[in-house]
Formats: C-alpha cells, structure tokens, sequence
C-alpha cells in the first residue's frame, strides 16, 4: 500500500511537469501563431495632407535663416546664386540686340554685294561668343546650384528638410488637430480653450498654459489630452529655438494664434 | 500578446491564476487517465488470474504483478484478515463455528475498509477538476467585469467614446473569461470522465468481494 502510495506521488510529480510543459508548448504555439498572423492588426499611423492650404512655406518664415550654424557657410554661395539667376535671362537680349545692330553697321560702311560674307564671318563669331558667355553663365550657374545644393539641406529650398513642407506653427496645429480628432467628440456644443504652448529647442512640450477656457470641464480634459498626444509628434522647431504659441482649441478645429 | 501584457494588474492577477488552475488541472487529467487506464486494465487481467487459479496463497504470491489493480488491495487485505482469522483456529481447534461466523464478518470488515481507502485513493484531487470546471469560469468573468471597468474608466477620463478607445480595453478584459473557459471545459469533461471511470471500478470491487466472500464462506463451511 505506502509502495503504491510512494509511486503515485511520483507519477503525479511527472504529469504536473508534463502539464507545465503542454501549457508552455501551446503558449508558444499561440505566440508563434500570433505573430504569423497578427500583420492586421497593426494600427498604422494615418498621415494626410491639407490639401487646402498645401505647402505654405512662407518666404519670411525664417526659411533662409533658418542655418543660424551654417551661417557662415551659407551667404557665399547665395550671393552667386541671386547673381547668376539673371544672367542668362539679361544676357541673350543685348546679345540679340547686339547681332542685330551690328550687321547694320557694316551695311552702311561697305558695299552690300561684298560685306555678305563679312557679315556672315562676323555673325558667327558674334554667336560663338554669345555661346561661350552662355555656357560659361550655364556652369556658373550649375556650380552655384551645387554650392547652394552643398549648404543646405534637401527639401524646399533652403529649408531643414524638417518643416514638412510648411510653417512650424502650421505643422503643430496639425499635430494637434489630429490629437484632438481622438480624444474630443464633441459636435453639438461649442467650447472654447485657449493654450500656450511652449516647446524645447529639442521639440519637447515643455509647459502648457491653460490661459482661458470657457469653463467646459470635459473639453479641457479632451484638450490636455489632445497637447499630450500631439507633443509625442512634435519635431525640433526651426532655428533650433524656443518655440512659444497660443491655440484656440474648439470642436470644430484649431486656430493658431500668436498675439492675444 | 500585447492584450495581456496591456492589461490592468487585477485582470493579469486573474490570468495567473486561471493559469495555474489550468496547469494543475491538465496535470491531475493525465495523472488520473494513467492512474484509471492502469487500475481497469490490471483489474482484468488480475480477474482472469484470479478464477483460473485455485488456492489463494498462489494468488497471494503473484499478486504483486498486478500492484495497480484496486482488487489487488481488496485480495491482499481479506486475505491477511483470513490467515488472522483462520490461523489461531487451526491451532487450537475449539469453538469453529464461532469463529467462523465472526471470521467472514471480520474479512467482510476488511474488505469494506480496503474498498473505502481505495475509493479514497481513486478520487482523489477529483474534487479539484470539479472546483476548477465550476469556478473558473467566475474567475474569468471577474476580470472580464473588473477590466471593463477600468476601461469605461478611461473612456469617461478621455471624453471620447470612438471604438478605437473602447475596444482595446473591452478586448483585454475578455481575454479573462476565455481563459477561464479554456480552463474550465477540459475539466468538467475530465471529471464526468473520471467519475464515470471509478464508478465502473467500485462496482468492480464491490462485486469482488461479495465473491470473495462467497469463497471464504464455501470453504470455509465445506472444511
């Protein structure tokens, strides 16, 4: 009898191991399986562009001064550049001008009969030369654009590539509104929230002041929300300076505004 | 795998222990198809044995093949009660009918309590596979309710009813409850299996010794 016991205990011992191990053996199947088949279920991140208001790059927006570091580097080859864009377009005209005001010089100093090759000869010279200055302006020009292409970074031109294709404050709005489609359903009423918001040099939220609200307790939360959200998608600002806007967050969308 | 690694630490609590529910489960079902399977099929083989035989001492001396048969216990504990009863009869051949009227009550005794330890030793961490089936799938309904809970929690802290904050939270606390089912099915199966199974056994026991008693009686009345 405690023999029959004894071997009992250890043939309960072997299928409570043996069990473990089935568990773990379907665990791992379920792991495996899963990760086999688990490519729908992965939320990818939506990305759209505001189609109405496209690449907004505003030309004072800091765009050229945007390489505070580079700012050495980068006025030599602008100023080329802003030299050499209208060369070609002043040159050929004087050239055309000069083409035909020249043959009519010689068509009142000498004979039309015997100035025809004279003519011809000093014709082509005068186009040999247009085509030199022209090629000579054509790599000036190429080399500029290398140069220029060489300070700054890809992108709109004379951008850090980083901008998105459109203003800073333009490109955080956007983050937000995004945010605040997720966490915010209103429709019927009509809150309003006005943040400041301040980012790092680095692109990180660093404060957040709620400066005035028209009091709706769940909106607020929807926007505190909404700015945590967003800060995840916040990039560096341009210049590698602190950044410091207000927004005026409603349920319809988000107004940026500087100044109030 | 994220959905339980996402949930809250009530519903993982609950996870854990539906896991090992489950593990400890499976563990007595197999234990219990080896401990069943084994006991039936030296049960017959130890009847054949035992019919074709004609002393009990040779059965007793080969009874040990047939270690895993309940009716092994039954044969060894009437048969040892048999020798005391039998054995200070032949040496002082007094009163026999006395002792023979007490001698198959007391292996009759015997018998009955051999039959009662083995229907113990049977079932055994039944009542486990019994409790699991029963109340698993509660636990699981426990941290489906508890993880639902914590999920409309959120949905009122963000403000936002979409389905996409909603469905996550509602997706992890259900998790619970099929595990608890997950545990629970095989269990109730098991059990009803099993109770079955030893059913079968006790009545092979019990008519044992109702022939073994038979036995003991017939020689015992022809001595």
């Amino acid at each position: 009898m405690s023999r029959l016991v004894s071997r009992d205990d250890t043939v309960s011992g072997v299928c409570f191991v043996a069990s473990a191990v089935i568990h773990l053996t379907v665990f791992l199947l379920l792991l495996w399986w899963g990760r086999l088949f688990s490519s729908p279920s992965a939320i990818h991140e939506t990305y759209y562009v505001d189609v109405v208001n496209l690449p907004t790059a505003e030309p004072q927006a800091g765009l050229p001064a945007q390489k505070s570091d580079e700012a050495v580097a980068v006025p030599l080859p602008a100023a080329p550049q802003a030299m050499t864009v209208p060369v070609p377009v002043k040159t050929p005209p004087p050239k055309v001008v000069k083409t035909v005001t020249k043959p009519t010089k010689p068509t009142n100093v000498k004979a039309p009969a015997e100035t025809e090759s004279a003519f011809a000869s000093q014709m082509a010279k005068l186009e040999s030369a247009r085509d030199a200055s022209r090629k000579e302006a054509d790599f000036e020009k190429s080399l500029s654009k290398v140069k220029g292409a060489a300070g700054s970074k890809p992108g709109m031109p004379g951008a850090g590539g980083i901008t998105a294709g459109s203003s800073y404050p333009d490109f955080i709005k956007s983050r937000l509104e995004d945010a605040l489609k997720v966490t915010s359903s209103y429709s019927s009423k009509n809150p309003e929230v006005f943040v400041r918001l301040t980012i790092t040099a680095e692109g990180k939220l660093s404060r957040m002041n709620m400066v005035r609200s028209s009091g709706d307790a769940i909106f607020e939360m929807a926007v505190r929300r909404a700015v945590d959200l967003a800060s995840e998608k916040f990039v560096p600002p341009p210049n590698r300076t602190v950044f410091e806007n207000g927004f005026v967050f409603k349920p319809k969308g988000i107004a940026s505004a500087s100044s109030r | 795998m994220d959905i339980i690694l996402g949930a809250g630490i009530i519903v993982k609590l609950v996870l854990l222990l539906l896991l090992s529910f489950s593990v400890v489960s499976w563990a007595i079902i197999l234990f219990k198809f080896f401990q069943v399977h084994r006991a039936k099929s030296e049960s017959e083989r130890f009847m054949d044995f035992f019919w074709k035989s004609k002393r009990f001492d040779a059965i007793a001396s080969q009874v040990d093949r047939f270690a895993n048969s309940p009716l092994t216990v039954l044969f060894n504990e009437g048969f040892s009660e048999l020798k005391k009863v039998v054995e200070p009869d032949s040496k002082s051949d007094g009163s026999a009918l006395s002792t023979d009227l007490g001698g198959i009550e007391n292996v009759s005794r015997a018998l009955r309590r051999a039959t009662n330890s083995e229907i113990t030793r049977l079932e055994k961490y039944l009542t486990f596979l019994a409790t699991t089936g029963s109340t698993s799938p509660f636990i699981g309904l426990f941290g489906t309710v508890w993880g639902i809970m914590t999920a409309f929690e959120g949905i009122g802290k963000t403000g936002s009813a979409s389905l996409a904050v909603v469905a996550p939270g509602i997706a992890e606390a259900l998790i619970a409850t099929a595990i608890g089912l997950v545990a629970a099915i095989p269990a109730v199966m098991a059990y009803n299996h099993f109770q079955h199974k030893i059913r079968v056994l006790i009545n092979e026991m019990d008519s044992f010794s109702t022939e073994f008693l038979n036995i003991v009686q017939r020689n015992i009345a022809g001595k």
